[in-house]
């Protein structure tokens, strides 16, 4: 163990961990909301919304994260688009991110039960109010976790930046470990950097299924959700 | 901006080649980590500590961190132990070490799923534990296991492009090669997101077979 040499890459270490937590909250933050329309258009009753969106979805699962980097970073100039290696891993990831992220919020607003809508509809509440004030409050709960869960699955993802020349935490341990030769050191500390992230994650989640399940569960079983 | 596609027709032998060595490492991949899975799952529910403590902190372990990270780990972890593998078996090595976490928890579900009532009957008839996993209890976990381990298997072949960073020359290292003499990545991206899409869509297939023979399946084996 030679903690001299921790010490030493120890700066540039951190600085790829912040370019790790960067990257995956740039990619959870632009994702989530692409996400989420993708997902309400699949569930639309217009052909032109639920066919692109069922494409999209459908063909970005298909492809290795990589390739869909690839095209960002290397077939983007090809078309006068220059990004920065960091712009070009966000834009991959986001696109790929954004297709998984949409069927697990697509399994949330599917298991709420349809009569819910038809109801809504009956009354004549308009479809974004029944969307904000009867469908999301009991689709929410049952989306968190898996979404959780895939949130943890795109920060592992975001070690793939490291392929198109991003300096992120995986970039930054590598580099290290061919200029020291000293593989275990480096390993170790970029592996627990991510086990910390992802068990802050995990942590979210036990606590959101515990607390914010139950009160949003039992405000959506009560009538006062309707009420308003 | 236009494109060329014409140059597939000379560079085709070099993703071909490079899309054998993707089926190869998926496969690979498949045969070694399947039985371990099966171990795995075995183990995480063993009554002994010493057998189930270690199993639970290595798949959190090698769940919780990057599989590229896995893949660099093995890469540059073993030779200084002095186990040098060429890239190849170090990919399928370290492919196998998360797979078999990964589809363990896959075998876990599929093994809570089988009645314990089972295990006690077969205690009772006088089976040895390995006949009793191998002919009462695996054969009634298939139903259940067969849809996930499938979509587990998509994300191996996906998985493969990894092994590009420790220079197998699989189909995306292929393509890289290739795009990067011929300064055209769209033309080749595509062709090999098309190859892909051809090596899912196969695994998808054997999955609707799997779905619709476990749910032939799954009702006729209960007693």
């Amino acid at each position: 163990m030679r903690t001299d040499l921790l010490a030493e890459y120890w700066p540039t270490i951190w600085n790829g961990f912040l370019i790790t937590v960067l990257l995956s909250f740039v990619v959870l933050a632009v994702s989530t909301p692409i996400a989420f329309f993708l997902a309400l258009a699949r569930q639309s009753q217009l052909a032109v919304l639920r066919w692109p969106a069922g494409i999209y979805v459908n063909v970005f699962r298909a492809l290795p994260v990589l390739i869909i980097l690839y095209f960002a970073f290397y077939a983007l100039p090809q078309f006068g688009m220059s990004l920065t290696a960091f712009q070009a891993a966000t834009a991959g990831l986001v696109i790929a991110s954004s297709a998984y992220l949409a069927e697990d919020i697509r399994a949330g607003l599917a298991a709420v039960d349809p009569g819910q809508r038809h109801a809504a509809t009956a009354l004549g509440i308009p479809y974004w109010r029944s969307l904000r004030r009867i469908y999301l409050p009991q689709a929410i709960p049952i989306a968190l976790p898996p979404y959780i869960t895939r949130a943890i699955i795109i920060v592992k993802g975001t070690a793939l930046a490291s392929l198109v020349a991003v300096n992120d935490l995986t970039a930054e341990a590598v580099r290290a470990i061919s200029i020291t030769y000293r593989p275990y050191e480096f390993l170790a500390v970029a592996a627990i950097l991510y086990l910390v992230i992802n068990a802050l994650l995990a942590a979210l989640q036990s606590f959101t299924e515990r607390h914010i399940a139950l009160r949003y569960g039992r405000v959506a079983a009560g009538p006062a959700a309707v009420a308003q | 901006m236009n494109l060329d596609f014409g140059i597939i027709a000379v560079v085709w032998p070099a993703l071909l080649k490079g899309s054998l060595v993707t089926v190869q490492l998926t496969l690979a991949v498949l045969i070694c980590a399947t039985p371990l899975a099966v171990l795995v799952a075995l183990g995480r529910d063993s009554k002994i500590p010493a057998l189930r403590l270690p199993l639970a902190v290595f798949s959190a372990v090698l769940r919780g961190i990057p599989p590229l990270l896995v893949l660099f780990i093995v890469f540059f972890g073993l030779p200084p132990a002095g186990i040098t593998l060429d890239p190849f078996p170090s990919a399928v090595l370290a492919m196998t070490c998360y797979m078999a976490f990964y589809f363990g928890e896959v075998f876990r579900g599929g093994l809570q799923s089988v009645p314990p009532d089972q295990w006690r009957a077969a205690e009772a008839l006088g089976l040895k534990p390995s006949r009793t996993v191998v002919r009462i209890i695996l054969p009634q976990t298939l139903p259940a296991v067969l849809p996930p381990y499938i979509s587990h298997a998509t994300e191996v072949l996906k998985g493969t492009a990894l092994a590009t960073a420790v220079a197998v020359p699989e189909l995306t290292s292929a393509a890289r090669q290739v795009f990067v003499v011929t300064f055209r990545p769209f033309e080749v991206l595509i062709v090999a997101a098309l190859i892909y899409a051809v090596l899912d869509g196969i695994l998808l297939t054997l999955q609707y077979w799997g779905e619709r023979w476990a749910a032939r399946t799954g009702t006729s084996i209960r007693f």
